[in-house]
């Protein structure tokens, strides 16, 4: 089975790539997860699963991988180095592969102390630019960490993520070189609501000249309402909600505000287009997955290209 | 130095309670400086004990003693001659100092008064931070002198992460982003090419070792 | 009932700055009350330590006193501030194996006072007996 990843091809090809997010269940029923699955098919290139979010504990993105695999989806495997020491890190690495998973987003992941787990271990063995520079040599020189050579490399398109919000501004773009040096072939950033920081970030960006050495996809999260709105503003580490966007949702009454966010998010698509060195979205609508069919039709990327 | 705090009254009151006879025995080393487990110490827990011994109509004897050190037997042997005068030793030395004791008298019953902590510094009076997680490994050098695996709530090489804000970490508002602080004291040194390479996976075994980890000196050894 | 009629064991930390002749003023009341009231002069309420309190609790003192000059009139700066942090741990202290937190109270004189430590001590003594005598007293005291 060695079917190359879609996402790399599509991307390759000089298209503007989609991809959205999954969130898994906190449970262990397969359902739920088919179920989004068959809600975002053909609408985006790939799928994302992520890896117990915020330290809760979820069904396992590995395993969620596999079952949308099954439903003919290409998934994107978060993995986070939180929870796995470099043993498991690798391992899942190989199972990724052997299963039909073709690419994978290394993170570091939220601290524990977010979830229901606080009282947790945090593992941190290694972190998320050494866990890309290690899946980089495990498919490419097929190694371990420490030389030891592998019988058959993983196939896998890395990726990793940037936050051009969070301090220090000046420094994440030259943190980005270095996720781009360590292996990393693709980047999803952290939604963006500060289109105008986010230019201002690109050009550093573009400055280094990392723009043609990784695939950029801007990552976008529609508000639902208002008060999601405001809570992102103040509750979540990282986070970039300017003002008028807030107020913008809060102008509209609440049985429209939903629809109201998801056309902020369809312009800031519209904006990324535009934005040299972009080369792709990221659509993570967060337990609202029947939203990304629409935004992905408005912002005129349906249908989504065959290569 | 090595930090600790006096667990609860409660808590030690039970674990004293079947015994008559008490020596609650201080360190004049590092848990002095923290004011945990110093002479001082060792009397306000000695007169707390003593009158909540009074109040309850308990019939016990707590007497106080402090060793400069309790990690080093030639300190430890100021004990012999006194203890078995006594049921059971309350020891305000750190997790080391009680085993040292335990291991010279290995008859004798040693109780911990006090939850050892971490590796710190006197940031102000009053005010003592974790800096050190003894990784056995030192990379200070390549970090500006902030300990990425201490401060950095993620133990990050390679970091900031996406959560820092405003240098603070995300974890804590009040905890500073470590990697911020690495970041701008080596871009004030004009050393931020420390920065460019990835910084490699640790060496944990020299952290975690097989077991309890030893230092031995042939050179030192009597 | 007043904590002198109530028999009460008092004893008053106090910073010498409020009373110059201290030594002589208080030795009319310590050979009234005898043990039942002492006076431990200090060069300034922060140097009250946590220790001498805990100690004057042990040896059968049902009330404490910390006597300290006015917010910001403090002959040294800060003393009184610190006084108020160390009884504040020694009143958690306290309270850990049972003890009113009351029996230990710092007071910090009204701006303008002019007083001798006999005359302060008697107002004291006058104010209402609201503790029972300290569990820690035993039979003897």
């Amino acid at each position: 089975m060695m079917t190359e990843s879609w996402l790399k091809k599509i991307l390759q090809s000089g298209h503007f790539a989609v991809t959205a997010e999954c969130g898994p269940p906190k449970g262990a029923d397969p359902e739920v997860v088919k179920n989004k699955g068959r809600i975002l098919k053909g609408h985006v290139d790939s799928v994302n699963v992520t890896d117990n979010q915020t330290g809760v504990v979820r069904l396992s993105s590995l395993a969620a991988c596999a079952l949308l695999l099954a439903e003919g989806l290409d998934p994107v495997l978060q993995m986070v180095t939180r929870d796995r020491n470099r043993i498991a890190l690798q391992s899942d690495v190989l199972g990724a592969s052997a299963l039909g998973i073709r690419n994978i987003l290394c993170l570091s992941g939220d601290h524990q102390s977010f979830g229901n787990q606080p009282q947790a271990k945090g593992v941190f063995d290694i972190d998320s630019i050494q866990f890309v520079q290690t899946v980089r040599k495990m498919r490419d020189a097929g190694e371990v960490i420490g030389g030891d050579k592998l019988t058959q490399p993983p196939q896998l398109f890395i990726g990793a993520v940037e936050n051009p919000f969070a301090d220090p501004l000046k420094y994440r773009a030259s943190r980005l070189a270095t996720k781009a040096e360590a292996g990393a072939e693709f980047i999803q950033t952290q939604c963006i609501y500060n289109i105008k920081r986010f230019k201002e970030w690109m050009g550093l960006v573009r400055d280094t000249g990392v723009d043609g050495k990784v695939y950029i996809l801007g990552g976008i999260t529609p508000l639902k309402s208002a008060r999601m709105a405001e809570y992102m503003a103040n509750n979540v580490a990282g986070m970039d909600l300017p003002e008028e966007i807030i107020k913008r949702m809060k102008s509209v009454p609440q049985k429209e505000q939903r629809q109201e966010g998801m056309k902020i998010a369809v312009e800031t698509i519209q904006e990324l287009q535009a934005i040299k060195g972009v080369r792709g979205v990221h659509i993570m609508a967060i337990e609202w997955e029947d939203a990304v069919p629409q935004i992905v039709q408005e912002a005129k990327l349906s249908p989504r290209p065959q290569v | 130095m090595i930090t600790a705090e006096r667990k609860p009254i409660t808590e030690i009151k039970e674990m004293i309670a079947p015994y008559k006879k008490v020596l609650v025995v201080g360190c004049g080393s590092c848990v002095a400086e923290c004011a945990s487990g110093g002479e001082k110490e060792v009397g306000l827990l000695a007169s707390a004990l003593r009158m909540d011994a009074k109040a309850s109509g308990k019939d016990v004897e707590i007497k106080e003693m402090t060793l400069d050190r309790q990690c080093v037997y030639e300190f430890i042997d100021q004990l012999t001659d006194v203890i078995d005068q006594y049921d059971v030793i309350l020891s305000l030395g750190c997790g080391a100092g009680v085993q040292a004791v335990a291991e010279v008298f290995p008859k004798a019953l040693i109780l911990p008064a006090l939850n050892t902590t971490f590796i710190g510094q006197t940031k102000e009076a009053g005010l003592w931070i974790e800096n050190c997680r003894g990784c056995g490994d030192c990379k200070l050098g390549y970090f500006a002198a902030v300990c990425p695996i201490t401060r950095c709530a993620k133990g990050l090489f390679n970091g900031p992460c996406g959560g820092s804000k405003a240098d603070r970490c995300e974890v804590d508002p009040d905890v500073p982003c470590a990697w911020q602080l690495i970041v701008t004291r080596l871009e004030d040194m004009g050393r931020l090419d420390l920065l460019c390479k990835v910084h490699p996976p640790a060496d944990w075994s020299k952290q975690q070792g097989k077991g309890p980890r030893k230092i031995y000196r042939e050179d030192q050894r009597s | 009932m007043d904590q002198k009629s109530a028999g009460l064991n008092i004893t008053i930390f106090f910073c010498q700055q409020i009373d110059p002749e201290q030594d002589v003023n208080r030795r009319a009341l310590e050979k009234e009350l005898g043990r039942r009231i002492r006076f431990f002069p200090l060069p300034c309420s922060g140097r009250t330590d946590s220790l001498h309190i805990m100690r004057a609790l042990e040896s059968g003192a049902d009330k404490v006193y910390i006597l300290t000059c006015p917010e910001g009139a403090c002959h040294y700066r800060e003393g009184n501030i610190r006084a108020r942090k160390r009884i504040a741990y020694t009143q958690d202290l306290i309270a850990e194996i049972g003890l009113e937190r009351e029996r230990v109270e710092l007071i910090a004189l009204p701006a303008g006072t002019s007083s001798t430590i006999d005359k302060l001590a008697r107002e004291l003594l006058a104010r209402e007996a609201t503790l029972s005598p300290s569990p820690v007293r035993g039979k003897l005291n």
